[in-house]
């Protein structure tokens, strides 16, 4: 629940009042300032201490929260009064609950392991001076967090980096504003954060700020756990790990010491099986090696959860989404702050993410010397993602000029490399006034980032993240089709288009029913060398929706009429003979099915001729391979038959599949009789050789098989052209409806029950051709051959508006024996309606069996977002002409002023001085 | 690195050359062997890629190579268009001690014949030759440590080979299998070690002879022919200053006969 109020200090003078929104998200009480970025804290309910309500003038409605540190805010709940009732009861009840969990025990302990405790506990704090290291020895002694750097130094020289000034600074702050849990944002804190953060303090800032902390809080040992459930395991991500380990951040002393290693493995291989999905990503290894300097092990765990969970979401997957996302939103934010940089790109063909890419992969930590790229870490974990944006926009604004000389993509990066290396140099070398020439190149960027580039704000950029999404999803799914394509081992006689239109389907199915994620295959059992992706494979279930959007056959289209409306529902189709498929197309024997495995599968049907199919179908159900069916194996056979022909219309395919079983066994059984006793198998694909069968159960051989089957018209015509014509690989008849006759046509009233088929069969041997139902649903046949012969007029008759809207729970059998039943040509009336009764009903009638593919359809139908196209007017007033920087001395050194004067607000006078001692402080590679 | 500055120099044909292939077959130690005849022990692993410029002579002209060495893991796969858009030549590098690398490098192979410049140079390099031959080295210890310092991404624990005695039986990709399938793809071929230099010279020369330079030269500037001479100025590496491919050109090829 949120509720409007206005935030105070419970110190007198301290700070000024804020309004904003109070919001109460159990375990957690936040405050943000109207602006969204002044003022904000988020406290742990566990560290409130207690509650008043003030007793004050009449109408105004305050409480006193007493923080764990002994700290005191005050909230003047400012909605109406009922409100700010129900407010309080819900804050006393959440409140109730955290003590009752004993929460408010585990505060003491764990902020013991935060190093602004110590910090703050140290009344004396040591003069000024940089006394840093004794102070540092004794404080390492205390149980607080920290990193690498307390025994292998932080990188900089501490004097430069003004550490003792700052860690005042912080300390001054933190007493007052609280700390770790309790941390009030108040504007100078942010100020202090672009000041840089002190090396002590970092880790723990780091973590504050980035809410990883909460993390770690209320996740206590997890991190052990993690590593300890996981010991001695190995994956595909472990092994990278391994082999980047060494060359991460190498010159870093602590990464040349065996306890450097070892703690950047833990926390890497620990979020590898945290999230086995993302895994391991190269870049990770150089941000987890950062991050260890500052922090301890779990610290660095949490914060790279947060990382890569929260603040740079999808750039370690293994698409790299977020990535290319960024990348892209990059690229168009370039294009409307610096058109003019953009159109020189543009010009000489230069592709921004060349250089780019990386900088936001490792918040540049591998392009700039690290002390420069941590303080843009600091403002990042401080001001979220859109600090990359801003900074990255900043260096191509300060190099506009060079950058506009520049031929290729290697100029760039070699133009970017050399800015890297100077950042420490001065801004302003030739100009007379000094404190122009103390203002390094990093400081030039700081400012030109936060104040020319204000206008990228984190709205913005989650407004143009969901712009580009799509480009982004489709240009991946471009390149995986055409790279899964490409790595087909055989194409079979597909040509790749074809292929392509079998992964669309494959990946549609995936989607819907996504394969197990079982289905990486166990690490233990990767060999070395298997560095790439497991292939994926998809299960009997994911197999049957494939099927279904590939074959006529496997699915049930009815086509739904009611009073109202015409839809289309579809369903997969389930049956032994799809089971049956996925087993014979299953090559490996692995219980899963990959691309190749499809493409090949679909290869071998979809090509064929008469005798081709034949021979298909029957070692399809030649379960042992031995060249005979069996009578079970017969009857299945027919069980398929009419599986396949279960929609079609009339009679002729039940009396085709009856003459079938009547011819098959009258021939089987004269065989039988005149056979001797051979016991030689006969190889099923020796077509020429109607040997005799043996006595016992293998029954009838291919070549009877095919006698059986070219005694019947139907079933020959089937073989012939309508097997392989029932594999449509068209995506767009397999989403709509197709618009006319396609030979799809032929449409059929029945009822639903999905185990129709074998009810069918039953009926069959019961009473062939007998019952006519009363059907409301039309399904459309498989093959469709029939359609032709019947008259319009026959359905029309069927269509009485009492049918119409009856449901699907008829019982009656769909079986065609009807002579009444004369559907073709009202399917061909149905089919043309249907498109636009699919557009326009959005309610589906309930009544009728609820088909999830439809729905889903018809969800991304109306999903497909209008994409936000943001009036970028604003933004390009604010984009000056990036090519006079330099020019702008004056400019710059006012900005450098107000920088200064942003800083100091809010603090004593002798502490200003230090903030403006910190602003010309140098940072030190 | 000093090469940077001569970005300048006309008189050198620009070629672009990117490098693919599996993660862990050393791509970064032949371009540092190339570039720069050193190993750098731990280098920190390619972030999109990395990009090394090295100048050539052949015969009359200097070719400067523009290097993007690219980074293996296989989710920076769908990045690597990026890279390879516009590349005159690429050398797609496996790991003769590893069957598995050898496949990744057709299916870049197929990638780059399909994606890529369609008149594109490709060579097939099958890396850690020295791991093969007991004679390039005393023992295979010191081999497989070189190894590690030339490429850390080669140094795979638990991966790390065998000594000596048995070197040969490290080989999983038999040498004429690869030669097979790089002159039936059209590929250059080479057998190469990072850590002893056998090899590596010979890729870019090979590809220098092969690169249809006049038609870079038509479509960049018109025709000018670069000189020899314009590859001075590189500091760095006095006597490797400009690789001299003169010695490997006994017999040139269509390119080079200006």
């Amino acid at each position: 629940m949120d509720i409007n109020a206005v935030l105070s200090l419970g110190i007198e003078g301290e700070e000024e009042s804020y309004a904003g929104k109070l919001y109460l998200m159990a375990p957690y009480l936040a405050f943000s300032s109207l602006d969204k970025k002044s003022v904000r804290f988020t406290i742990p309910l566990s560290t409130i201490r207690r509650v008043e309500r003030l007793n004050a003038r009449a109408g105004i409605y305050a409480l006193s929260l007493a923080l764990w540190h002994g700290g005191k805010i005050i909230v003047q709940l400012t909605s109406l009064r009922p409100t700010a009732d129900l407010f309080c009861a819900l804050l006393r009840d959440a409140l109730k609950i955290e003590l009752q969990r004993g929460r408010m025990k585990t505060v003491k302990g764990f902020v013991k392991t935060c190093y602004s405790e110590v910090l703050v506990s140290d009344s004396a704090p040591t003069p000024s001076d940089e006394k840093d290291e004794a102070h540092a020895n004794e404080a390492s002694e205390s149980s607080y967090h920290g990193g690498l750097g307390l025994r292998f130094k932080f990188p900089g020289d501490p004097k430069k980096l003004r550490e003792a000034s700052k860690i005042k600074l912080w300390t001054t702050y933190l007493k007052t504003h609280g700390r770790n849990l309790t941390l009030l944002r108040y504007p100078q804190c942010t100020r202090l954060v672009q000041v840089g953060l002190p090396n002590r303090l970092r880790g723990e800032m780091w973590e504050t700020l980035s809410g990883s902390l909460f993390l770690r809080y209320s996740n206590p040992g997890l991190y052990e756990q993690l590593l300890e459930q996981n010991t001695g395991r190995t994956t595909t991500s472990t092994e990278d790990i391994e082999k980047d380990l060494h060359r991460s951040l190498p010159e870093y002393a602590g990464y040349q010491s065996e306890e450097g290693i070892s703690a950047l493995r833990r926390v890497l291989q620990a979020y590898s099986f945290k999230n086995p999905e993302l895994g391991y990503c190269q870049a990770m290894n150089i941000l987890a090696a950062a991050i260890l300097i500052y922090m301890s092990e779990e610290q660095a765990f949490w914060l790279l959860e947060v990382l890569c969970d929260r603040l740079l979401p999808g750039y370690y997957a293994p698409s790299m989404h977020g990535t290319l996302l960024d990348q892209r939103v990059f690229e168009s934010l370039v294009q409307r702050c610096l058109p003019i940089i953009h159109d020189h790109f543009q010009a000489v063909d230069v592709q921004l993410s060349v250089a780019s890419l990386p900088w936001f992969l490792s918040l540049f930590i591998n392009s700039m010397p690290m002390v420069f790229a941590f303080r843009i870490v600091d403002c990042f974990f401080c001001m979220g993602p859109k600090v990359l944006f801003q900074v990255g926009l900043a260096i191509l604004k300060i190099n506009g000029e060079k950058l506009l000389q520049i031929q290729d993509d290697g100029g760039f990066l070699n133009l970017m490399r050399d800015y890297f290396a100077s950042l420490g140099d001065s801004a302003h070398p030739h100009s007379t006034d000094p404190r122009a020439r103390a203002i390094t190149r990093f400081q030039e960027l700081l400012l030109v980032s936060f104040r020319e580039f204000s206008v990228i704000t984190d709205d913005l950029i989650l407004s143009e993240r969901k712009r580009f999404r799509n480009e982004i999803i489709t240009s991946i799914e471009t390149f995986s089709k055409r790279s899964a394509v490409r790595n087909l081992r055989s194409l079979g006689r597909f040509s790749k288009e074809q292929a392509g239109l079998v992964y669309d389907a494959l990946y549609q199915a995936m989607c819907v029913i996504p394969p197990p994620p079982a289905q990486l295959p166990p690490p233990s059992l990767i060999q070395e060398g298997l560095e790439e992706k497991p292939e994926t494979r998809i299960q009997l279930r994911t197999f049957q929706y494939f099927l279904s959007e590939i074959a006529t056959w496997g699915r049930d289209e009815k086509i739904v009429s009611n009073g109202f409306q015409q839809r289309v529902d579809r369903d997969v189709a389930e049956h032994e003979f799809i089971d049956r498929l996925f087993f014979f197309w299953d090559t490996s024997c692995c219980g899963a099915l990959s691309f190749q495995d499809l493409v090949s599968g679909l290869d071998g049907v979809m090509f064929n001729d008469l005798m081709e199919n034949i021979e298909w179908f029957f070692n399809l159900h030649d379960k042992n391979k031995d060249g005979f069916l069996t009578k079970d194996e017969v009857l299945t056979v027919s069980e398929s038959f009419l599986f396949i022909f279960r929609f079609e219309v009339g009679d002729a395919y039940l009396g085709a599949v009856s003459r079938f079983m009547t011819n098959a066994f009258e021939y089987g059984d004269a065989l039988l009789a005149d056979g001797d006793q051979h016991k030689e198998v006969v190889e099923g694909d020796e077509p020429r050789s109607p040997l005799p069968l043996p006595s016992n159960q293998p029954y009838l051989n291919l070549a009877t098989f095919r006698m059986v089957v070219l005694a019947d018209e139907i079933l020959e015509s089937f073989f012939e052209t309508d097997l392989s014509a029932s594999f449509r690989l068209d995506p767009v008849t397999e989403l709509e409806l197709p618009p006319s006759s396609s030979g799809l046509l032929g449409e059929f009233w029945s009822s639903i029950a999905t185990d129709s088929n074998k009810k069918m069969f039953n009926m069959f041997t019961d009473e062939i051709g007998k019952t006519i139902g009363k059907h409301q649903v039309v399904h459309r046949p498989s093959i469709g051959r029939y359609k032709t012969l019947e008259e319009p007029k026959a359905r029309e008759s069927l269509l009485t508006p009492s049918m119409r809207h009856s449901t699907s729970k008829s019982s009656l059998r769909s079986t065609p024996s009807s002579s009444s039943l004369r559907p073709s040509t009202p399917s061909q009336s149905l089919t043309v309606k249907v498109p636009s009764s699919i557009a326009t009903s959005k309610e589906p009638v309930s009544a009728v069996g609820y088909s999830p593919m439809v729905q889903a359809a018809n969800a991304a139908l109306l999903s497909r977002p209008a994409f936000t196209i943001d009036d970028s007017k604003d933004e390009d007033e604010d984009a000056e002409d990036d090519t006079e920087v330099d020019d702008h001395d004056d400019q710059v050194m006012d900005e450098v002023d107000a920088f200064l004067e942003a800083h100091d607000s809010g603090l004593t006078d002798a502490d200003k001085e230090v903030a403006k001692d910190l602003l010309n402080a140098e940072p030190v590679k | 690195m000093a090469d940077a500055a001569s970005g300048s120099t006309d008189k050198s044909v620009q070629v672009k050359l990117v490098l693919l292939g599996e993660a862990a077959v050393g791509k970064s130690s032949v371009v540092l062997r190339f570039v720069s005849d050193e190993f750098q022990p731990n280098k920190e692993p390619t972030i999109g890629a990395a990009f090394l410029t090295q100048k050539c002579r052949l015969e009359d002209r200097v070719l400067r190579y523009e290097i993007w060495d690219t980074a293996g893991q296989e989710r920076f796969h769908s990045l690597a268009p990026m890279y390879y858009r516009n590349a005159q030549a690429a050398v797609v590098v496996y790991d003769i001690t590893k069957a598995a690398s050898l496949e990744k490098a057709k299916s870049w192979v197929k990638e780059l014949q399909r994606q890529a410049n369609p008149n594109i140079v490709i060579a097939l390099a099958g890396n850690k030759l020295d791991l093969v031959q007991p004679s390039s080295s005393s023992s295979g210890n010191a081999s497989s440590e070189s190894e590690d310092e030339a490429d850390d991404a080669t140094a795979t624990p638990g991966e790390a080979p065998s000594p000596g005695g048995e070197s040969d039986s490290l080989r999983q990709v038999p040498r004429e299998e690869a030669q097979a399938y790089a002159t039936e793809a059209g590929l250059l071929f080479f057998e190469t070690s990072a850590k002893t230099g056998e090899g590596i010279v010979e890729i870019f020369t090979e590809i220098a002879k092969k690169i249809p330079i006049e038609h870079i030269l038509a479509a960049t500037r018109g025709g000018g022919v670069g000189r020899p001479g314009a590859a001075g100025g590189r500091p760095g590496n006095a006597q490797d200053a400009a690789v001299n491919l003169e010695e490997n050109a006994n017999k040139p090829k269509d390119a080079c006969n200006c």
